[in-house]
């Protein structure tokens, strides 16, 4: 996918990604996009190589006594990608807010 | 890591009944109980165990987050099910079609779906299915078969000679039609398909030249058509020869092999691989006497995996 063709939704999402947030819900709600919005486009993501996802290890899980997350990530090119979006779209740093403590 | 959706059902459940209490909206474990086992009918099997995995997780969350699941009304909680299956049904269309791109049935499918096109365009001009049939049986043995039949000798006898043919019995096939016959029925249908949209390309392009210069126009329509024909019948036959021998799928991933100025001392050209990993295919560069034709090298089973894709 060529980062000068990213619609606005994957450019937010990029930029949530890049602010830390890490899986579906969490995504969900500091966008404000719909479920049915967000799981296509973190498939398509990482289909095309621009987002990486890996499950969350068992214990962390276990220890917080809830099944382990699925957690998405940017890879290199989604960073690019991401940069680009933001400088297209300057208001998304304003959009979405950092992400301060890691979410149970 | 994979586990199957009853098993997280039943972790879901016991977990849950400890937890989140009567404070869980029932559309909520309408989703988790109803709603995700159905979507994930749909997700393609080898991703159905990890996709529902990820939905219980996420499912999970808003069930046990107090704050969250006193948000869910009944309008978010169908905005959600959309989600889930927006989801399953997004993998199952990706899925579908990199499992179809390449394959015999794709390009079967194209070129039905072409032939339609142009029957409908044909059937517009026409105007009822009378005049349609009666255009189509005119023209089909009046002027095409007159000049296809030529035309089908030009493209196969001036085609380079090379053994089109599925070369011997491949390792593994256990499919009710061998892989020699499937090969031959699959060159037969696109060979048909290939004619047939020849012909109906034919009549839908020399439209406009039948109203314009009434019936001359038939001259553009022979020489169209066998122009179509041949160019139809050459690309049939190159595209059956670049088709793994066991999947009928386009070869792929072009890699050069040897330089040219070795070639009397061993062959140099293009290989091609199968992308499920049945096979090579050696185009030779220059022929030689011991290099004449296109090797297909069938790979044992085990190849599958460092060559599929």
């Amino acid at each position: 996918m060529s980062s000068g063709k990213l619609s606005h939704s994957v450019a937010i999402l990029l930029k949530a990604l890049s602010l830390g947030y890490q899986f579906g819900f969490e995504i969900m709600e500091v966008t404000g996009l719909p479920s049915g919005t967000v799981y296509p486009a973190l498939r398509r993501l990482e289909r095309d190589g621009l987002v990486s996802s890996q499950w969350e290890p068992d214990e962390e899980a276990t220890k917080e006594q809830r099944p382990a997350r699925r957690y998405y990530e940017l890879t290199r090119v989604g960073k690019e990608a991401e940069s680009t979006a933001t400088k297209r779209y300057p208001l998304l740093s304003r959009l979405l807010p950092e992400k301060l403590v890691k979410s149970v | 890591m994979s586990r199957g959706v009853h098993e997280d059902e039943e972790m879901e459940g016991e977990s849950g009944s400890g937890v989140s209490g009567s404070g869980v909206p029932a559309s909520l474990d309408f989703l988790a109980l109803r709603v995700l086992p159905l979507a994930s009918r749909l997700v393609p099997a080898v991703r159905r165990a990890d996709w529902a995995r990820e939905w219980q997780a996420e499912l999970w969350q808003l069930r046990h987050d107090g704050r969250r699941s006193r948000g869910v009304d009944f309008s978010s909680a169908m905005s959600l099910a959309y989600g889930l299956v927006a989801d399953a049904a997004w993998l199952r269309l990706d899925w579908t079609r990199d499992s179809m791109r390449g394959s015999a049935a794709a390009c079967l499918y194209t070129l039905t779906a072409y032939c339609l096109l142009c029957a409908a365009m044909e059937l517009e001009v026409a105007g009822s299915w009378h005049s349609f049939w009666h255009v189509v049986g005119a023209h089909f043995f009046g002027s095409f078969l007159f000049v296809a039949v030529p035309a089908m000798v030009a493209a196969v006898g001036t085609y380079p000679l090379r053994p089109l043919r599925c070369d011997h019995a491949h390792i593994g096939a256990k499919k009710r039609l061998s892989a020699r016959t499937r090969w031959n029925l699959f060159l037969a249908a696109k060979i048909a398909l290939t004619l047939i949209l020849g012909f109906l390309a034919t009549l839908v392009a020399t439209v406009p030249a039948r109203m314009v210069v009434g019936k001359y126009a038939d001259w553009v329509e022979l020489l169209l058509a066998s122009v179509l024909v041949t160019v139809g019948l050459r690309w049939a036959l190159l595209n059956q020869e670049q088709r793994c021998q066991k999947c009928l799928r386009m070869m792929g991933q072009p890699t050069r092999v040897g330089p040219p100025s070795r070639n009397f001392l061993e062959w140099n050209g293009m290989e091609l691989v199968c992308t499920e990993g049945h096979g090579l295919l050696h185009v030779p560069e220059m022929q030689g006497s011991w290099c004449w034709y296109d090797v297909w090298v069938e790979l044992e089973p085990g190849w599958g995996g460092i060559f599929g894709s």
